[in-house]
């Protein structure tokens, strides 16, 4: 008997008075005790399998066909007080943010009590000591001390932790986990995982685990289906779709993944997923368009699904050329890197003062005793947990900051002393948000350029365009783009525009502050391949702070580890993550699943 | 912008505000053409007239006359005058002093944070009502004193709500940026912080109007508003008081105008949040 059985299940979202379909005759089995992982970029409408089992669809979204059953009861057709009394019982979600889905003005003990009674735990003691129970199943130290806490008093990880164990205290049949880990620091999404892997075992039940990271699924999850624009384009056992992925999409993501061991080049996607408009337009297979071996056929007709293996199935007219889809081995990590410093950083510190009441002046060190230099066209990446002093470096370098105490030298002169408009020149930032970095009112023609606007530049509304269409140019995107506002344009062309705004004044150093860790794969290595083209073309070094240890090592020739505050470790990347000296770095490396998905992790499942 | 411009014009409330405002406004500019009669004509032998079509009416004074004898509507037409001008002018000048610190103040933080905010905490512990007649005793009566006393009260109202959006677009990323890019803390606040906080700004602007017209009204009321000569909407109300059972209209008709009025910028007002708030218009999307 299957706990979930989903059977040519549609799901329709109304645009401009058509239906678009969002899902597209979805079919699995779920069954008891297994993991059934759902991956794909964002928009594939992988979420929308979560939302259609608590019929929580967004407005304007509807199931449009097929059935969807939950232990034989047809989930779809069941009266509403029915499907609320399996929700949060027998199928209970564990959320992608968790503290936004703690109640900040409630214990985390009132939480759990009120949930506790919604399971029909009546005596007030048997309730408390299941909390206690779960809790400690949860590997939460101390249990009885955490009840007694508000969320805000708790670390992400802690209340993603006491969401699991509330999720699991219903011994649930099914559990839906929607990128349970999205949300928190990279060090702790192995440990995550594993979690909710270990109460699955321990309790049987079946667990959707919905994840963008198809590395991750390999490792935890028994099956996996890959979603690409609402259809279910491969389908098979977690460790045979990685091994011999046979969709195209699929071998696609997996190569536009940085690798861990090897240095290759990354297969870059062209373009990106279809948006619910474009899709209408598309006829044929959906993946056509980015296709590297769609033929005539693709375009066509909707390829229908291929047993290629043992329970293994790719919906492609092209199984057996998938194979074919390979990349180059790079031996180079991009240009290779002049001897000499250009920037020199020497004892940077930066302390923030405390709480100033009653003379308590306890000051609270971000960065201390930092140390480090790159030299010229090299990419030298920071690596570290959040809140290691990441950020802070790079504000301390591009001068949103002042430190405390140490010297910054760019080309052996004072970095920390030097005006704006100089500074402006030698270094720029291109920023983690591309939402927040782009202003909403201006065009992109004006916010690319907006280094000549700045006082002592001159520059005629013609040279601006000019300059613009040639920014535009570098950074792969069409000139008319240059009268578009930021609204109109998706993440990976906004991150783009943001890059070209910090090279219009040809800066000798770049700092990046996680500038791909918001973006899907596909669109994460067309960025990480623009910028090693920028280097080759316009030469410039970078500070590459990222938490993503495979994306750094594609990047990057050298590394530094930061771990509270100061720099633990330094040096060439193949040395330092096949020998890693520091307990942080082994930590840092240890979160990140193996590609093969044979090999052992200490975390799989 | 013109996109706003043009969203503005399709939202009901704000057309509807707009006429009536264009309305006053049209009777305040024409009033020595529109009024039948001159607001400080008096008529002794026909005081206290109804209005015209009442019973005992005189088509000659529409709105009716009032203790002295003078026709009402034109006192009406011409005391619009005065509550257009105090509206306009006190609701600019405190705009322009509380949106000048408040963004002063958001921007730099600090020490200029806390003393602004302070001095706006001080000044907001004061009763409004009695901090503007104290100020017009001091000051003395007539139009430009009640413009000044509203502005010296009112700034502290657009500084406190504005700073507060100040602070949250300072803090976006592409304030950074243009910083890094080599703008100048002037230029800086000019091309990237007003243009965010400006649909903000015009809404209170709106507001205040509509606040500023009560309160010209009140210190009219007590006589320490415009001079004694210059016909006003408060005036009218306090002089009607007295005669308040023999003529019930000659109260109604002026409280009614400046429900009218009030009501026409507080719709104005909270049209343009709806239209101009970019918050807004995300949710909807």
């Amino acid at each position: 008997m299957s706990i979930l059985r989903a059977r040519d299940l549609a799901v329709g979202a109304r645009l401009d008075g058509a239906v678009v379909p969002v899902i597209r005759t979805l079919s699995f089995d779920l069954g008891p005790g297994k993991i059934l992982g759902l991956v794909g970029e964002s928009g594939a409408g992988k979420s929308m399998i979560g939302r259609a089992i608590a019929q929580l669809l967004p407005p304007g979204f509807a199931i449009t066909a097929g059935t969807l059953s939950f232990e034989n009861q047809d989930l779809l057709r069941m009266a509403p007080a029915h499907r609320r009394a399996l929700l949060g019982r027998a199928i209970a979600f564990i959320p992608q943010a968790p503290l936004t889905a703690l109640n900040p003005v409630m214990t985390i003990g009132r939480q759990f009590d009120e949930h506790l009674v919604r399971v029909d735990l009546l005596s007030r003691t048997k309730r408390h000591e299941k909390a206690v129970a779960m809790l400690a199943a949860a590997q939460l130290p101390q249990a009885s001390e955490v009840l007694t806490k508000y969320p805000h008093q708790l670390s992400g990880g802690m209340c993603q932790r006491v969401l699991i164990a509330m999720a699991f205290a219903s011994n649930p049949r099914l559990v839906i986990a929607d990128e349970p880990t999205t949300a928190l620091d990279a060090t702790l999404h192995p440990q995550i995982v594993r979690l909710i892997a270990d109460m699955q075992k321990e309790n049987g039940t079946a667990v959707i685990f919905i994840t963008h990271d198809l590395r991750l699924a390999a490792h935890v999850c028994d099956d996996v289906i890959v979603m690409y624009a609402g259809r279910a384009v491969e389908h098979g056992p977690a460790r045979s779709v990685l091994a011999v992925p046979s969709h195209p999409y699929t071998r696609c993501l997996q190569l536009a993944n940085p690798s861990m061991t090897e240095r290759r080049a990354l297969y870059v996607i062209p373009q990106q997923m279809p948006s619910l408009r474009e899709l209408r337009r598309i006829s044929g297979c959906h993946f056509a368009p980015r296709c590297p071996v769609a033929v005539e056929e693709c375009r066509r007709a909707d390829p229908p699904d291929v047993v290629v293996g043992t329970d293994h199935v790719s919906a492609c007219f092209r199984t057996e050329a998938t194979r074919r889809i390979v990349t180059a081995r790079s031996t180079i990590p991009g240009a290779t890197a002049a001897e000499r410093p250009l920037l020199q950083v020497d004892d940077l510190a930066k302390l923030y003062a405390g709480e100033r009441w009653f003379g308590d002046t306890r000051s609270i060190a971000a960065v201390k005793n930092v140390s480090f230099s790159i030299a010229e066209n090299e990419f030298v990446a920071l690596v570290g947990e959040s809140g290691s002093g990441k950020s802070t470096i790079a504000k301390l370098l591009v001068g949103l900051e002042r430190p405390s105490n140490g010297q910054i030298l760019l080309d052996g002169r004072d970095l920390i002393g030097s005006t704006g408009a100089l500074r402006s020149m030698a270094v720029q930032m291109v920023f983690q948000d591309p939402q927040s970095a782009l202003n909403p009112r201006r065009r992109v023609a004006s916010i690319v350029t907006q280094a000549l606007e700045a006082s002592g530049h001159s520059a005629s509304a013609n040279e601006r365009l000019a300059r613009a269409q040639m920014l535009l140019s570098e950074v792969g995107l069409p000139a008319d783009f240059a009268s578009r506002f930021p609204a109109q344009l998706s993440g990976g062309q906004r991150q783009r525009i943001n890059i070209a705004r910090a090279l219009c004044s040809l800066p000798k150093l770049l700092v990046a502050d996680e500038i791909v860790s918001g973006l899907d794969v596909s669109i994460q290595a067309q960025i990480l391949a623009l910028l090693a083209r920028l280097r080759s073309e316009l030469g410039f070094a970078m500070l590459f702070i990222s938490h993503d240890l495979s994306v750094v090592r594609h990047l990057c020739s050298r590394v530094l580890v930061m771990y509270r505050g100061e720099i633990v470790e330094q040096g060439r990347i193949e040395a330092v993550f096949s020998d890693p000296q520091h307990p942080h770095t082994r930590a840092l490396l240890s979160s990140v699943p193996p590609e093969n998905p044979a090999s052992t992790w200490p975390f799989s499942a | 912008m013109p996109d706003a411009v043009s969203r503005s014009l399709r939202s009901p409330r704000i057309l509807m505000a707009l006429v009536l405002i264009l309305c006053i406004g049209g009777c305040a500019i024409l009033a020595p053409v529109v009024a039948p009669h001159d607001p400080a004509e008096q008529n002794l032998v026909s005081i206290l007239l109804p209005p015209s079509w009442a019973r005992g009416g005189d088509p000659a004074f529409p709105l009716g006359t009032d203790s002295l004898g003078r026709c009402v509507l034109s006192r009406l037409i011409f005391g619009a005058r005065t509550a257009m001008t105090v509206a306009v002018f006190a609701s600019i000048g405190a705009m322009i002093i509380g949106s000048v610190l408040a963004h002063v103040s958001g921007y730099f933080g600090g020490a200029i944070d806390w003393f602004i905010g302070r001095a706006v905490d001080i000044w907001m512990s004061f009763p409004p009502v009695i901090l503007s007649l104290i100020l017009m005793v001091g000051l003395g009566v007539g139009l430009d004193k009640v413009i000044l006393a509203i502005i010296l009260v009112d700034w502290t109202r657009f500084c406190r709500v504005l700073r507060a959006e100040v602070l949250i677009v300072t803090r976006r990323d592409y304030v950074s940026a243009a910083q890094l890019l080599g703008f100048s803390h002037w230029q800086t606040l000019i091309r990237e912080v007003l243009p965010a906080t400006l649909p903000l700004l015009i809404t209170l602007v709106s507001l205040e109007m509509a606040i500023a017209v009560v309160v010209e009204a009140i210190l009219s009321f007590v006589g320490l508003g415009v001079r004694p000569d210059q016909p006003a909407w408060g005036q009218m109300i306090a002089d009607a008081r007295q005669y308040v059972y023999q003529s019930p209209w000659n109260l109604l008709l002026p409280i009614l105008t400046i429900f009218t009025a009030v009501a026409a910028f507080n719709l104005l007002g909270d049209g343009l949040r709806r239209t101009l708030d970019v918050r807004l218009l995300d949710i909807g999307r």
